[in-house]
């Protein structure tokens, strides 16, 4: 199948990491970071304060924030990351309605051939703007993005916020016809995942990771919905859509896939409400990596994205 | 034994599965030719709409590729038409040659219905029913800007529409009924969908009826019956589908609405052919969702096998494959005598739950918004079981089953401090409380210390919990009656909603207003009817369904079955020809009582109903409309002859008579509306007991509100003196549009001033320019739709309803 890849290519996201609050900072809480063991070691030892480095700015903006370059920003680890020939990162705070829950901070390393992307939307006059993204070697579709807007219900950032549900979206670049599908198809990009970003008040955010067959973001993406509503008085979740590329479409008409909170990585973001970033699975998901983001609704964990590295 | 030979026509979900359950009880027994006019080999056509959608690759959607037909011996024979049925030889002819069946399938699935509206051959129109449709669609969205109209509300449609709009097109939706998905879905459960899909910017027409679609060469737009014009790119028909008989009927198969079949799928003509999927007929019924026709490949797969088995039609469920949108029905929720509804709505979820209870047995249930428990009703709705004992806490789901009953006091109770209680004004919990504790005993202080419950009023029963919970017995629930059994909210409350939350249909306010009932009842349908068409004229679409019988047959019935006719005469000024014309007409008719009214006008009594439509079109050829005198809207404008006549007249009363009654007329009001216009204060024209009456005097018009001279007597109080004949005429408007826009329906206007208070109506009618301005403005936009005469429309559209439907004493007699 056309999302189908090779596990041994390296994804276009590097480092996956978790920043928690403790008291009035952020603490590190887990992070999966590959090879790169020594801005690994060196993160783990670091806490944020609200506005310092990227977490920290996350949460003082209530709001997801893309990072194009250390120099001269707010990044607290410009060197070690450089050393790790990293260049971009993207924070997602996830909310819980004003309660800050934790910051998911992704980073990538910039070359030629890395091509992908990390993109936040933000709501201004009833349209979808593009706030900021990381796109790697993807020049064009970058700048075409930039010159996009969606309105409600309309491509995959436009169907997010229309019904506040992540959405995962294949053949980009064949069948995804209109929106920028031109100049996603010529940058490789095939699979989208559009995900709700919720942040205190009245504003939208809406994050899309765009994968692209030779540098994929992730071998997996699962979505589960766990809200009362589709669930039930449950503490579970329902796996609404997914694919793989070892497994091939993971939804199913007929076989309903259902965990209860604190089964397997997923069960853990559900019954602790934090995001999970967790290395070296067993079973099906045998990957590398794995993140799980709850997406708050109503006070609860209303859905949860997955992919797996 | 060698095998048999079995020939498939048809590679839908239905022969898929059939061949996967033949295969598994009897592996051998046949060997296989599979037909199928797409060049494809089975797929799962209803995951169509997320393809549509880009949510799902074709690949992914695949049930049965060429290594699975491989791997079971089957002859694909696909991209190739079969036609026809040699059933004396017993050989299928396929466009490439013959095959010889032992054993025939039919399974041709169904063909979408086209309307029969011109231009539905142009390139661009097309169905919804397989994959070449679904690219067509998919290409069209490759254009930017492109624009879709999507004819069919039902679930296809509405599929359909998501998809194209995710792929970027403008998309319209056009629905020939009051709501969308009517036969999976109540007017609520619509309207929760409409307003979902309304979200996502799909653009939803109800009651549109398209008349052509234009175009040269290919589709350029749809032309409607009202006559709309909407540009088109494409146009996806999804208005139905219907048996795909062909290859049945021309091999002399016993065919009626589809290929009829007994309960092992055989066809009643020939024990060696069976049909299977959408296009047979059982026991009258056809089918068109997935569930029946997985049961029928099940029983004609054991029917193959030799198997004893035999298909029954069993309830089906319905759910929409738009991310998102969650919703579920099942079974039949029609009403009917001796069923009842029990009804829960969340109006700040966009939750609405509705069961439909027969003889203690669930029969039905709608869904929008929380379908969590969807299965456990389906079971229950199969079961039949007798549901009696959980009856009180059935809507809750099974987890409430066996405990206590709810109580909402203790769900108020549980809620943490910062639980949000006024949306609007975005007021806690807590923050009640603590107005409560600092000496806010009751609503309206809480209302005024906190804005709670001070916008669309939704949240004034939660707000007198939240008291009732801090203050126990020291707080007692006002006494103000809620409208209806249906609601909690009172009048005022729904009037202020509808205008807060800008409402504009019954199932929006049945909603935001957490409705009991699932579409109101007798008492609340015909105020909301009102507070809508006078707060949204251009929006809301007036509904006689809501209207008492008189409003609806635009005449007074009388005790005897028959009905009163009186036509409208202009400040009570007549002509010969008009008097000729009503004595022409009561002669023809047989009128037996002609009556002058106190209103100064003639009523003809006695009228049979059939005659209506003719009577009215004898009046209105004279000149003459409907006298509203069977409506809640303007009556009469009673009026002494003044200055042209009369020794003591100061002002042309009946001038200002007849301009007020042709400025007012055909304008629906809370109740009645009568009016009066004296020349002199002799008043001669009883105006001081009217609603609204002007007494003329030499210095110009007193303009007197809110008398009544019925079961209460009471004089009129002044308004306002104006000094000219156009201030007066709009003092009149502008207090008949604010009585309009705030009265509860069935107040009389001296019951409504009673509550508002003279001082209040001045404020806004005589002092404020600017909104006297404004109310006159809303007054004549409203009459810009509602001033017309009933009599002339229903004689021109809907002379039929008047026809007694049989003459049951005649056949008797005969």
């Amino acid at each position: 199948m056309d999302t189908a890849v090779d596990t041994l290519v390296r994804p276009f996201i590097d480092v996956s990491e978790i920043w928690v609050p403790e008291g009035d900072r952020l603490a590190h809480a887990g992070g999966n970071y590959g090879d790169l063991s020594e801005f690994g070691s060196i993160s783990e030892q670091i806490t944020f304060g609200k506005g310092e480095g990227l977490p920290g700015r996350a949460w003082a903006q209530g709001r997801p924030v893309v990072l194009k370059q250390f120099d001269g920003s707010n990044f607290c680890r410009t060197e070690a990351a450089t050393a790790a020939g990293l260049s971009a990162a993207v924070a997602i705070p996830v909310f819980n309605n004003a309660k800050l829950m934790a910051v998911l901070v992704v980073l990538c390393s910039d070359s030629e051939e890395r091509v992908g992307a990390v993109e936040v939307w933000e709501e201004h006059d009833g349209l979808l703007m593009l706030q900021d993204g990381y796109y790697g070697a993807a020049k064009h579709f970058e700048w075409v993005s930039q010159h996009t807007h969606f309105p409600r219900g309309q491509g995959l950032p436009g169907g997010v916020w229309a019904s506040n549900t992540p959405i995962l979206m294949r053949d980009l670049g064949s069948g995804y016809k209109f929106i920028r599908a031109d100049s996603a198809g010529k940058a490789g990009l095939t699979t989208g995942l559009g995900i709700p970003i919720p942040v205190p008040g009245n504003r939208t955010y809406v994050l899309t990771l765009l994968s692209a067959l030779g540098t994929p973001i992730a071998h997996r993406f699962e979505i589960w919905d766990c809200r009362p509503s589709a669930v039930g008085s449950d503490h579970a979740a329902v796996l609404i859509d997914g694919i793989c590329a070892r497994e091939g479409p993971l939804w199913s008409e007929d076989n309903e896939r259902r965990i209860k909170a604190w089964e397997g990585q997923v069960g853990k973001v559900l019954g602790s409400g934090l995001p999970v970033v967790a290395k070296g699975l067993a079973g099906s998901a045998r990957y590398g990596g794995f993140v799980g983001l709850p997406i708050y609704h109503d006070g609860s964990v209303a859905r949860i994205v997955a992919w797996y590295c | 034994m060698a095998p048999q030979k079995l020939v498939v026509i048809g590679t839908g979900m239905a022969s898929g599965r059939l061949l996967e359950h033949l295969f598994e009880i009897a592996p051998g027994a046949y060997e296989v030719t599979l037909f199928n006019a797409e060049p494809r080999g089975c797929y799962n056509r209803i995951m169509l709409s997320p393809v549509l959608s880009g949510e799902k690759s074709f690949q992914e959607i695949v049930t049965h590729d060429e290594a699975w037909y491989e791997d079971h011996g089957v002859t694909c024979r696909f991209g190739e038409r079969v036609t026809a049925v040699d059933r004396d030889r017993k050989v299928v002819v396929g466009e490439k040659g013959e095959v010889a069946y032992d054993k025939l399938v039919i399974a041709t699935g169904s063909a979408p219905f086209i309307i029969p509206v011109p231009g539905k051959d142009l390139k661009g129109v097309v169905a919804y029913r397989d994959l070449e449709d679904t690219n067509a669609m998919i290409e069209a969205a490759g254009n930017p800007g492109s624009r879709a109209v999507v004819i069919g509300g039902g679930l296809l449609g509405l599929e359909a529409a998501a998809g194209l709009r995710l792929r970027g097109m403008e998309v319209t939706v056009l629905h020939l009924m009051g709501h969308l998905m009517e036969r999976q879905l109540d007017a609520s459960a619509g309207h929760l969908l409409k307003q979902d899909l309304e979200r996502r910017g799909i653009e939803v027409m109800l009651q549109a009826s398209t008349q052509e679609i234009t175009g040269t060469g290919k589709v350029e737009a749809v032309k409607l019956a009202d006559g709309t014009e909407l540009k088109a790119d494409i146009v996806v028909m999804a208005v139905g589908i219907r048996p795909e008989t062909t290859v049945a009927k021309a091999a002399g198969l016993e065919v009626g609405r589809g290929m009829v079949v007994n309960a092992q799928m055989e066809s009643v003509s020939d024990p060696d052919i069976y049909g299977l999927g959408e296009c047979v007929e059982f026991d009258g019924a056809v089918f068109g969702l997935v569930a029946p026709l997985y049961d029928q490949a099940k029983v004609l797969a054991k029917t193959l096998a030799g198997e004893a088995d035999a298909f029954t039609v069993r309830q089906l469920s319905t759910k929409l494959k738009v991310t998102g949108c969650d919703l579920f029905s099942a079974g039949d929720f029609n009403d009917g005598e001796g069923r009842q509804d029990i009804v829960f709505r969340d109006p700040a979820r966009g939750v609405y739950k509705r069961l439909v209870i027969e003889n203690d047995r669930l029969i039905g249930a709608v869904f929008y918004g929380d379908t969590a428990d969807s299965n456990w009703f389906f079971g229950l709705i199969q079961t039949g079981e007798d549901i009696s004992a959980n009856r009180d806490t059935l809507i809750f789901g099974p987890a409430y089953q066996g405990g206590a009953s709810v109580d909402p006091l203790a769900a108020v109770a549980a809620l943490p401090d910062e639980a949000e209680i006024c949306g609007c004004n975005g007021v806690c919990k807590g923050q009640i409380v603590t107005a409560i504790e600092n000496g806010a005993s009751d609503l309206a202080a809480v209302r005024a210390v906190t804005k709670a419950s001070g916008s669309c009023g939704t949240c004034t029963g939660l707000v007198e919990q939240v008291l009732a919970v801090t203050l126990g017995d020291e707080f007692s629930m006002p006494a103000e009656q809620p409208m209806c059994g249906c609601t909690d909210l009172t009048h005022e409350d729904v009037r202020r909603l509808i205008k807060g939350q800008e409402l504009k249909s019954m199932p929006a306010v049945w909603q935001a207003g957490a409705w009991k009932t699932p579409d109101g009842c007798h008492s609340c349908r015909p105020a909301l009817n009102f507070y809508l068409l006078a707060d949204w004229p251009v929006e809301y679409k007036d509904d006689p369904q809501s209207r008492f019988i008189n409003e609806r047959k635009h005449a007074n019935i009388q005790k005897d079955g028959t009905f009163s006719v009186m036509p409208r005469m202009w400040g009570g000024i007549t002509t010969p020809d008009e008097l000729r014309a009503i004595a022409d007409a009561a002669d023809k008719y047989k009128v037996p009582t002609v009556k002058v009214t106190g209103g100064q006008r003639i009523d003809l009594l006695g009228i049979k109903g059939e005659d209506l439509p003719a009577i009215w079109a004898d009046l209105n050829a004279a000149g003459m409309v409907s006298g509203h005198a069977y409506s809640k809207g303007l009556r009469t404008v009673k009026t002494c002859v003044g200055t042209d006549h009369c020794r003591f007249g100061t002002q042309d009363s009946t001038g200002l008579g007849i301009k007020l009654e042709k400025a007012l007329w055909g304008s629906w009001t809370p109740h009645k509306v009568k009016l009066a216009v004296s020349g002199c204060p002799r008043n001669c024209a009883e105006a001081t007991c009217k609603d609204v009456g002007v007494i003329c005097v030499d210095s110009g018009y007193q303009i007197g509100v809110g008398g009544a001279a019925g079961m209460d007597l009471k004089e009129t109080e002044r308004l306002a003196d104006a000094k000219t004949e156009e201030e007066a005429i709009e003092l009149a408007i502008a207090f008949i549009q604010l009585y309009r826009e705030n009265a509860r329906y069935l107040d009389r206007p001296y019951k409504w001033l009673g509550k508002v208070g003279l001082p209040w109506v001045k404020a806004r009618v005589v002092d404020d320019l600017a909104e006297r301005r404004r109310l006159v403005d809303a007054f004549l936009l409203s009459q810009t739709i509602y001033q017309k005469d009933p009599w002339a429309e229903h004689v021109r559209e809907q002379a039929e309803r008047y026809a007694p439907i049989a003459d049951i004493t005649l056949e008797a007699a005969e």
